[in-house]
């Protein structure tokens, strides 16, 4: 994915990309400190903002293949087991039970399956948010902090997801971090960003 | 007590009123229901210049005075009126129209209101998972969708409790337009008390079951964490 000359103004802020590539097929940490535009950075990347100027190429991908995590995740008004199989739903898929189930099994949300989305925690919302991105295999994800304010075990169990992710088919991950997160570890790259630009890594 | 209000419901006039109150209010909130939750729903979803004047216009006629609706529409229907040809006073029809222009602001202004507060974030979830915009209209719909009843059990029961504009459009007319309302206004102006009191007790306990309607679809809502 190659950004050039983006630009997004948003009040007084304004976020100004002049070229950045992102390699496909690989972890990429953005990290820095709060304000310096990471949110919007990822917004106007997932297309849930419209850029002012510039251009961005997906190489070849198509919006039902960009999908967006948020560290407060919206839950739909249904059960946990509905909200996961949702971009199932919209593509009209057959969810396969097994694998669902193996899915919730995993990050231990399995008990839950049947119960009301909004009554769980928020690090259960986030793991649910989490396995509801990977369902529909997209092939760029952006994960907007939602790794942070974890757990240390869950936080180990998100890498582990992720780098499994990646022996099976390798996917796009843009994931914005604090600077001295674990995770930082497992990414291919780092892109450090100061008053909406990013620095030459 | 029971006996009483048994005999005061089989008198074949009160019978008529609340097959009219109820013929009319299924009409008019339907009506209503189906222009308000659209309207509530461009009005959040689309900028445009004079949008504020309209949502303040709105406003306004949220809390306009039926009688005065009924009297706008009584002069718009009356046979010497623009719509005079197709004698629609004192019909049902013509009840309907007026209700349907009390109504409809209400039920627009409070979906505006609680789209303004769900819809962006519902959007933006539908762009993550790849939504169509059809799609994303409709999960839109559906997550608001115990708003949307309790804005239509609100305008049922705006619906059976007015009186003003129903008694000018409709004339209270025994066995075609006269509703509970507007028997309970004439029958207190005869003296006769008892039997108004009844068809009060009557519309106490509609509004009761709609209240509880409205409970039973509130229950289930989000117990944010913050709280």
């Amino acid at each position: 994915m190659r950004i050039t000359d983006l630009e997004k103004t948003i009040g007084k802020f304004c976020l100004k990309v002049d070229d950045l590539y992102i390699e496909p097929g690989k972890i990429h940490g953005i990290v820095g400190p709060n304000g310096c535009g990471k949110t919007v950075f990822l917004k106007t990347a997932a297309g849930i903002l419209k850029p002012d100027k510039g251009s961005i190429d997906y190489e070849g991908l198509t919006s039902r293949e960009i999908t967006m995590m948020f560290q407060r995740p919206y839950l739909m008004d249904t059960s946990v087991y509905q909200n996961l199989i949702y971009p199932l739903t919209i593509r009209k898929i057959k969810p396969d039970e097994a694998e669902v189930d193996r899915m919730l099994e995993k990050v231990g949300l399995l008990g839950q399956k049947k119960q009301y989305a909004k009554s769980l925690s928020s690090g259960e919302r986030q793991k649910l948010s989490f396995l509801r991105a990977l369902i529909f295999h997209p092939k760029l994800i952006m994960v907007d902090e939602t790794l942070s304010n974890l757990d240390p075990e869950s936080e180990e169990l998100f890498e582990e997801m992720i780098l499994e992710v990646q022996k099976k088919e390798p996917v796009t991950w843009l994931i914005v971090n604090h600077q001295l997160d674990h995770i930082n570890q497992i990414c291919y790259q780092i892109h450090h960003m100061e008053k909406g630009r990013f620095l030459k890594s | 007590m029971i006996e009483w209000l048994k005999s005061v419901i089989s008198d074949p006039g009160i019978l008529s009123a609340i097959e009219v109150t109820f013929t009319m209010a299924v009409c008019s909130t339907a009506i209503s229901s189906v222009l308000g939750i659209m309207l509530g729903l461009l009005l959040e979803k689309f900028q445009f210049p004079g949008k504020r004047i309209i949502v303040r216009m709105n406003r306004t006629l949220m809390g306009v005075p039926p009688v005065v609706v009924g009297l706008v529409v009584y002069l718009l229907i009356m046979r010497r009126g623009p719509l005079g040809p197709l004698s629609l006073l004192f019909t049902i029809k013509g009840m309907v129209i007026a209700q349907t222009l009390i109504i409809t602001p209400i039920i627009c202004g409070m979906i505006y209101s609680y789209a303004r507060k769900a819809a962006p974030g519902i959007r933006v979830f539908a762009v993550t998972m790849g939504a169509s915009r059809a799609q994303s209209v409709l999960l839109t719909i559906r997550e608001m969708r115990r708003e949307i009843y309790f804005c239509m059990v609100t305008g049922f029961g705006r619906s059976i409790s007015e009186v003003g504009a129903v008694m000018l459009v409709g004339g209270n007319i025994k066995g075609r337009t006269r509703t509970m309302t507007t028997t309970i206004s004439l029958l207190k102006s005869q003296g006769i008390f008892t039997e108004g009191v009844a068809l009060g007790i009557l519309l106490l306990v509609m509004a009761f079951i709609l209240q509880w309607v409205c409970d039973m679809l509130q229950k289930e809502e989000e117990q944010d964490e913050n709280y």
